[in-house]
């Protein structure tokens, strides 16, 4: 039995390593970061949802709506005149989000037992799946309404009471509206729609992000491993060449895998497009009219969010790749990096950006990984601006990179930094980065 | 006549470590010369500074007149560095890898030609050149890089260990393969702890111990001078005084 147990706690001392805790520990913190600001913006949409309530009819049955949309956890503001397109565009300039018209002769079709018909025009500034909740609210008002008419109804007893009219004397004409353009649809169709072209993105972006990055980590670690970098660098090649050559190499095959990633999608969105069963022709031809469907700028514009993105990446991993000593130090290097790209990922498909607190929309907007993330709801939401100065925040980040990863190259630091994760006889555990002699090292607490 | 290698006072720390001490010694054209010592006597240090992929801490390097650090990019293209236990690209067939390694150096096409030739020529690997290099045995492998060490006719050949972990039969191969070249004007700075290989092979040989250069002169010149029978026996007594 003691040898068993000798057995076991060498093959723990084996296992129990930086390189198996250290994704354990951060998966941990990201996520336990991610259930905190889920859990805060959840708490912002239990808040009562604004909603601009356009009373046409101005009659008692309207203002009791009304009050029945404010104790159904609605904060409602009322307008009684002026054209219904200008109050629209008036509630999506004042960052509004929803707004129901009552035509007038409502308050007479609902005593003559008419079914009456209200307009609804959800706005859309998000397609995230936080994005999608803000659809259910107009859902919720109707079915609040039509509860208060049928109470009415059931109550005045009236003899032939068709029971139809008591479950459903309200039906919605509903609209959506993203920027100043109005579409008749159903909100939560159109939300469905767009989400189906753009959340095969986040993870096809993962993917080749983190593609690019290993494979040029990879590349600079087996070089230095084999000592073939040590022979490179008396060659005479010039050191930015090198890195420059290493670099664009994955920057080439990166470049590929996104064109066939964009080439993808546009096939994978025609053929949504063109045979979605199941999906109404009116939602498709709101997507179409509200400019949620990608066209050449709004690819041209992802594809270099991608592609920066990629390169931003690519900037990293020749730094971390630098630290390497062997193919296996990559891992533990990337590590960090992955969870970087992650973060975001996970963020962005969970929050509405726009609500965010404005510390936590900085964070997002810093990591430069969200921005490709970001671009397609951007795009969609017709905020070009962000989209652009995104792309642009992202070149810059690369070149200051780049501009780091040359001169790592053209000092003797390429051959002497290295990743040391060893234990220390002092007993210190740890990371230590460090150039044969300096120590960086953070000592455990 | 202007000497091949001139290494005066050198100096390199890492950090708070000196891994050398301020070291001098010579080389001339078409002479051998040896760094010998233990593991971590700075010979692998010394020998990539004089490669130019390492800087000096103080000191000086200079390379047929030029500095190591004012004419590196100079200084890459009269020199070919071997690194110890270095690879070569595996999945790259040893022709593939000559070519490479010979278009970095070449000027035109005909001059590349010609080193390939060259390199075929030292390896004596004949149709193996064409398989991949993942399939060679070590000492195919450190045939290979030797040859593409000398195809250019460097002025100077760095050479680090040229036979660690080789067996005996590859490593007389590698002997003669250097010695053959340093005829042809070379000059060869190499390195290794193999003394008895090092009498062999050199010309001049210097002790180098813990960073600092004890003793310099040919093989029978130390052997005499101290009374001992080989390099081995004058390295410890070197050391030991």
């Amino acid at each position: 039995m003691r040898r068993f147990f000798v057995v076991l706690r060498k093959e723990l001392k084996e296992m129990l390593t930086w390189h198996t805790l250290v994704p354990i520990l951060l998966i941990m913190v990201i996520y336990s970061f991610l259930g905190r600001t889920i859990n805060q913006e959840q708490k912002k949409q239990a808040a009562p949802q604004p909603i601009t309530v356009v009373d046409l009819d101005c009659s008692q049955t309207s203002e009791m709506l009304a009050g029945i949309l404010t104790k159904a956890n609605f904060k409602v503001t009322t307008v009684t005149e002026g054209v219904e397109g200008d109050i629209v565009r008036k509630v999506v300039s004042e960052k509004g989000s929803a707004v129901l018209v009552i035509p007038q002769g409502f308050e007479t079709g609902i005593q003559a037992q008419h079914p009456q018909k209200v307009e609804t025009y959800t706005i859309m500034r998000n397609f995230s799946m936080m994005g999608i909740q803000g659809t259910f609210r107009m859902e919720a008002a109707l079915s609040a309404m039509n509860e208060y008419i049928g109470d009415m109804y059931i109550r005045s007893g009236a003899p032939g009471l068709d029971p139809a009219i008591v479950k459903h004397a309200i039906s919605a004409q509903s609209f959506v509206t993203v920027g100043m353009t109005s579409a008749e649809g159903d909100p939560q169709e159109i939300v469905s729609l767009v989400m189906q072209q753009t959340m095969i993105i986040p993870i096809v972006l993962f993917l080749v992000i983190i593609m690019a990055a290993q494979m040029i980590a990879a590349s600079i670690a087996s070089e230095k491993e084999n000592k073939t970098l040590e022979t490179l660098l008396s060659t005479p090649v010039a050191r930015g060449a090198l890195v420059t050559a290493k670099m664009m190499a994955s920057g080439i095959v990166a470049l590929v895998s996104a064109a066939a990633y964009m080439v993808g999608m546009k096939s994978y969105m025609g053929s949504l497009i063109g045979s979605s069963a199941g999906t109404s022709g009116t939602a498709i031809q709101a997507i179409e009219k509200l400019g949620l469907v990608l066209d050449l700028r709004g690819y041209i514009l992802l594809g270099l969010s991608v592609f920066a993105g990629i390169m931003v990446a690519l900037s990293i991993a020749v730094i971390l790749g630098a630290f390497a000593e062997d193919l296996k130090s990559v891992q533990i290097l990337i590590m960090p990096l992955m969870m970087v790209v992650l973060l975001p990922y996970l963020i962005t498909m969970f929050i509405d950006i726009n609500t965010a607190s404005p510390v936590l929309k900085w964070v997002i907007y810093a990591i430069p990984f969200s921005h490709p993330f970001l671009a397609a709801q951007f795009i969609f939401a017709h905020n070009f601006t962000m989209v652009v100065a995104g792309i642009i925040y992202q070149f810059a980040l690369f070149f200051v990179l780049a501009a780091v990863a040359a001169r790592i190259f053209s000092t003797d630091r390429i051959l002497t930094m290295k990743l040391n994760t060893a234990r220390r006889g002092s007993g210190l555990g740890g990371w230590t980065l460090q150039r044969e002699g300096i120590s960086l090292r953070i000592r455990r607490k | 006549m202007e000497q091949a290698l001139i290494v005066e006072n050198l100096k390199k720390s890492y950090g708070r470590f000196e891994a050398l001490h301020g070291i001098s010694f010579e080389v001339a054209p078409g002479e051998i010369f040896a760094l010998i010592g233990p593991n971590g006597a700075g010979k692998t240090t010394a020998l990539r500074i004089v490669a130019t992929i390492l800087q000096p801490t103080s000191g000086t390097v200079h390379v047929y007149g030029m500095d190591v650090q004012k004419d590196a990019a100079r200084i890459r293209e009269i020199i070919s560095y071997l690194p110890e236990e270095a690879g070569a690209y595996k999945n790259l067939t040893g022709f593939g890898y000559l070519s490479f390694m010979a278009e970095l150096f070449a000027s035109d096409a005909a001059i590349q030609r010609e080193y390939i030739q060259r390199a075929s020529d030292i390896t004596g690997l004949g149709e193996r050149l064409r398989d991949k290099i993942g399939t060679y045995s070590k000492g195919m492998t450190r045939k290979l890089l030797l040859s593409r060490a000398v195809m250019t006719h460097p002025k100077l050949a760095v050479i680090d260990e040229p036979t660690s972990g080789l067996d005996v039969v590859a490593a007389i191969d590698i002997r003669e393969s250097i010695r053959r070249t340093a005829t042809e004007g070379m000059a060869v700075l190499l390195s290794s702890h193999n003394m008895l290989e090092i009498e062999y092979l050199s010309d001049r040989v210097a002790i180098i111990d813990k960073g600092t250069i004890h003793d310099v002169g040919t093989p029978q010149g130390l052997k005499d001078k101290y009374g001992k029978a080989n390099l081995e026996e004058v390295f410890v007594q070197v050391v030991k005084q």
